[in-house]
Formats: structure tokens, sequence, C-alpha cells
């Protein structure tokens, strides 16, 4: 999708407020305020009072991968079930199973869950709102949690440029060398019935053993593989069973070609993200897939990394006129809006700009201006207030792009939600058994039509 | 004297045999059904229908219709027999992780009280 083909999603009305919640977002920026009123306003104008909520039960899975649901020894008395494409809610059906599943997981001790997150909860309740009109689907969520929008940074160690800060998971943070800093995400993954098993299993089917935090794969075994060559990939993300030839064994990826054909059959998952920190400051929400791998859609997307790899230094510094200083220190984590925007309060890194050890510069730098095809589809609104997040996500209807799932008037999707929060990524998330959302059509998410 | 502390040993001893008898115990369904499903026996087993397992319902007729108790109920959920499914197949039966025989009683008796 091109730009003015983006642009036509959007009501003039809609266009108005949106480039008014745009500039509003750079003021705020300018001013380095925290948690600015307009920061993730939102701007559909929709009455969301008059759409009507149906409440998610998100928990923690834990290292529950595709190969521990289907290993007899693990998943106890439903391996075998599993396997044949049962839903997970066939036998996961008491209406307090998401609470009671992700207590015990998070417990201590727990097979699932080998590091201690004392006090983390197990599940997280979340409210779901959806309406559309003639262009776009609307989806707005609320839920109680952390106001975590920052991302790791480069710090300077006087010679180097470093990463500063991890996912909570990360061993280094797990030690208590690097503090934890990560960005709050939500995610909707979406089919529309050509993904064998995941109106069943949903996002279960993509989380293998080898990926990040699951067992990883070690950087050499990744690299004398042949289709993670082929696929260009130096680890290994999220894929669908049908990309490998055995699909407990990342290792035996499809050629690229046997992958371009699942894609053109409409053999993968569309993925949505909204991010605190990458997309959020700049109305963006992600627009990827998964299918050989957790891939972004052609396009460009509302953020890219700040690091040159050929001088190892930042790409980015900010604009001190700007921002207030070409850069941030640790004190500075979490007090100030620390988002670095091209086109606002970015300019090209200076190596000379007598760099003092401790200075810090975000690891990625936003792109609005950039952001274009379809990998800039979607929008996404989220503000935080008083302990909840209430963001929104905008979808352009009957998208026709080769790496999208078309939303219709009348059409019925499974989706699987995913909440990171609280500094933390891969499978420290929170996720939904597979639920449908009907635009305009019977679904346990019924999104109505706007007047 | 005697007289009054009589009653006293009587009522300390029915107390006692209380708590020394779980067969006699008030059934606590609650409890019961927190312990059933803490242990995932809900994903086989449904109140009413048929899952992998059979329904309480129709656990609990074949123990009426075969005179059997609470003891042949724990020691199906305590042995780790093995149980015929549906398609022919057979598999370990999940043991309960309590070895408490009065948590484990009051279980049996609410399964069996479908």
């Amino acid at each position: 999708m091109d730009h003015r083909a983006l642009n036509a999603g959007f009501s003039p009305l809609k266009l108005k407020l949106l480039a008014a919640s745009v500039a509003a977002v750079f003021t705020a920026g300018l001013a380095g305020c925290v948690g600015g009123p307009t920061r993730g306003a939102d701007t559909t104008g929709i009455d969301w009072n008059k759409v009507p909520a149906t409440k998610l039960v998100l928990y923690y899975p834990g290292k529950s991968s595709y190969e521990w649901l289907r290993d007899p020894a693990a998943h106890k008395g439903a391996a075998s079930e599993t396997a044949r494409g049962d839903s997970c809610v066939s036998c996961h059906d008491d209406a307090k199973e998401e609470q009671r599943q992700g207590a015990k997981i998070l417990r201590g001790n727990h097979p699932l869950e080998p590091i201690a997150l004392p006090g983390k909860p197990g599940h997280v309740d979340m409210n779901v709102q959806a309406a559309y009109d003639d262009k776009n689907a609307y989806f707005r969520y609320q839920w109680k949690g952390s106001n975590d929008i920052e991302y790791p940074y480069y710090r300077y160690d006087g010679k180097e440029w470093k990463v500063y800060g991890g996912p909570r998971l990360d061993k280094p943070v797990q030690e208590g060398k690097q503090p934890a800093i990560y960005e709050t995400r939500l995610s909707m993954m979406v089919d529309d019935g050509k993904v064998p098993m995941f109106k069943e299993q949903g996002c279960w089917l993509t989380c293998h053993e080898g990926e990040r935090d699951l067992n990883p794969a070690t950087n050499a075994d990744v690299a004398a593989n042949a289709a993670m060559k082929a696929y260009k990939k130096s680890d290994v993300r999220k894929y669908l069973p049908a990309s490998r030839s055995n699909p407990s064994d990342w290792k035996t990826g499809k050629s690229p070609e046997e992958i371009a054909k699942i894609k053109a059959a409409g053999g993968f998952a569309d993925l949505i993200q909204w991010r605190g920190h990458r997309t959020n400051p700049v109305g963006g929400t992600d627009d990827g897939y998964v299918l050989e791998w957790r891939n972004f859609d052609d396009g460009k997307n509302h953020f890219a990394s700040n690091l040159d790899a050929a001088t190892k230094q930042p790409k980015f510094m900010f604009d001190a006129g700007k921002f207030g200083s070409k850069a941030v220190t640790a004190d500075q984590v979490r007090t100030k809006d620390n988002f670095l925007i091209k086109g606002v309060n970015a300019v090209p890194f200076d190596p000379n700009a007598g760099w003092k050890a401790g200075d810090m510069l975000p690891r990625y730098a936003l792109q609005p201006a950039d952001a274009s095809g379809s990998a800039a589809d979607n929008k996404g609104f989220g503000t935080w207030k008083d302990g909840m997040w209430t963001v929104v996500i905008v979808r352009p209807l009957n998208l026709a792009n080769a790496d999208d799932k078309a939303l219709k008037p009348g059409g019925v999707v499974s989706v699987g939600f995913a909440l990171h929060d609280d500094n933390i990524t891969t499978r420290g998330h929170y996720v939904s058994y597979v639920k449908t959302v009907g635009i305009g059509a019977k679904a346990d998410i019924m999104a109505v039509k706007l007047p | 004297m005697k007289l009054r502390t009589r009653p006293l040993i009587a009522l300390a001893a029915l107390f006692g045999l209380c708590l020394s008898v779980p067969a006699f115990a008030q059934l606590d369904a609650e409890a019961a059904e927190n312990i059933f499903k803490e242990n995932d026996c809900h994903k086989c087993h449904h109140a009413t229908k048929a899952k992998k397992g059979p329904s309480l319902k129709k656990i609990a007729a074949k123990y009426k219709e075969k005179k059997l108790d609470e003891k042949e109920a724990i020691k199906h959920m305590t042995a780790g027999q093995k149980v015929k499914l549906d398609d022919g197949k057979e598999e370990d039966h999940k043991i309960i992780d309590t070895k408490d025989v009065k948590v484990q009683t009051n279980v049996a008796r609410w399964m069996l009280s479908h």
C-alpha cells in the first residue's frame, strides 16, 4: 500500500485529528515532559462509551512451547490430543482457567518458568472493545499495568557504545548487572482460517524451542544452518509449523521458494503490535507476519536501529537545542520522554561532540516520515493514567497486501492476544487462548458498526 | 466434679473421632473442586459431559451401580493405574498431588456426589 492509499484509509476529519495528534506528540517530545497529555491520545473520535466491552484474561505461559505441548512426559495426558489438533480450550475450559494456570506457572519451581519472578501476577484482566466504519477497524484495550515505555540504550563507556539495560529475563538483568528496561507491547496475532490449527491453538503454534528465551539456538548453529542462511536470519524467532519439514525442529526450514508458496496461499499469521516506545510516540503500530520467522511487512517500519554497523556508533543523537541535551544519563531514565525522533529532535551523530562516559542514546530512532508501505498500515494510540493503559489500534479494512490478513465487514478471524509488560519480552508475556473477532459478525469479540 | 468432667471428656472424644475419621467429615465441595482443578483433573473430567475421561456424573453412577465407595476412587486417583480411552489406547492415570487422606477423601466424596 502506498502512502496515498494509506491516507485513503482515514476520513478527512480523522486525518486532521491524526495530524493534530502527531504535531502534539512532537511538541510533547520537544518539551521533554513525562507522560504528557497528548502523546498517544486517541484521535479516532469514537465514543467508546457506546461500544460494548469484552473481558479477556491473559495469562503467563512460561516455556509452554509447541514442543512442550506435544511432549507426553511434559504435557501429561494431552500431548497426543494437542498433536492431532485439539483446541487448547477443549481441555482448558474452566471459568478461571487462565487465572489458575498463570498462578501455577509463576508460583515458583514450576518446570515452565525456571526463573523466580516473585510478586509477578499470573494473569492480567483486559477489556477489549471493537468497532468499524467504512475504512477501518478500531480495537480499544484497557488494562492495569505499569507505565514502562523505555527501551534499552547505547551507553558510552569512554571507549565504546555498549547496550545498557535489557528485558527482565535476560541473564545480566537477573544477575543485577543491568537494569530491567523494556517497552510495553500489545499484540494481536490474526488468521483467517488458512493456517492449519490456528483457530484451535493460536499463538502456541509459533512458539518453539530454539527461539530466544526458549532454550535458544546458538549463534554457531544458526550460522551453520542452510535454511536460516537462506532466510538471512541470525537467530530463531517465531515460526509456523508449515515452514519446517519437522515442525518441532527449527533447523528443518523449507526453501524460500516453498515458503513463498505457503505465503501466497495465505498460510501465515498477521502480527499487529503496538509498542510503547518504538511506535506509540509517532502514532503507529507495527504490521508484521509470522511464517518462517517473525517478519515485518514490506515497506518501512516506524522505527530503525540507531547503530551504525560499520562504525559501531549511534547514527543519531538528540538535538540539544530541542531536547535539552545531546544525550541522556542513567539517572534520567524514566524521568523524561526519551524518544529519539527523526525530523523532530534527532540530528546525525557527531563522534566529536565531546562524549563522556555515561552518556546514553536510544537504541532505536523513530522515523515517522519514513514509515511507508504495508509495514505502516496500522495506527496506534496509547495513554497511561492512574495505573491504567488505554490503547487504541487502528487497522484499515480490506487490505490486499500479500503480507496482510484482511479484516472484512461480515468476516470472522481468529486472534491470539498478547501483552508484554513489566519490562519483559519473549516468553515473559501474557497470552490469551484463541478468540474469534467478527467485523459486524457474531464472534467472541464483535466489532460494532459506527454510525 | 466427676459429673462435670465426664461430658467434657465425651465431647473431646467425639471431636477427636471426627478429626481422625475423615469419612465422617462434612463434605467441603469448594475445597474439593479447588483441589480437583489445581490438579488439572477437570481437563479430562467434566461435571456432566464426556471429555477425554468420563464425566463425574457418569463416574458417580457407575460407582453407585457397582456399590463402590470413595476408597476405590482414592485408589484410582493415587495409584497411577492404566486407564483405557475411547480410542482404545491406554494411558497412566494422573496421580493427585496430595498424600493427605482427608483431602483425598473430600475430593473423592465430592466427585461421587455428582
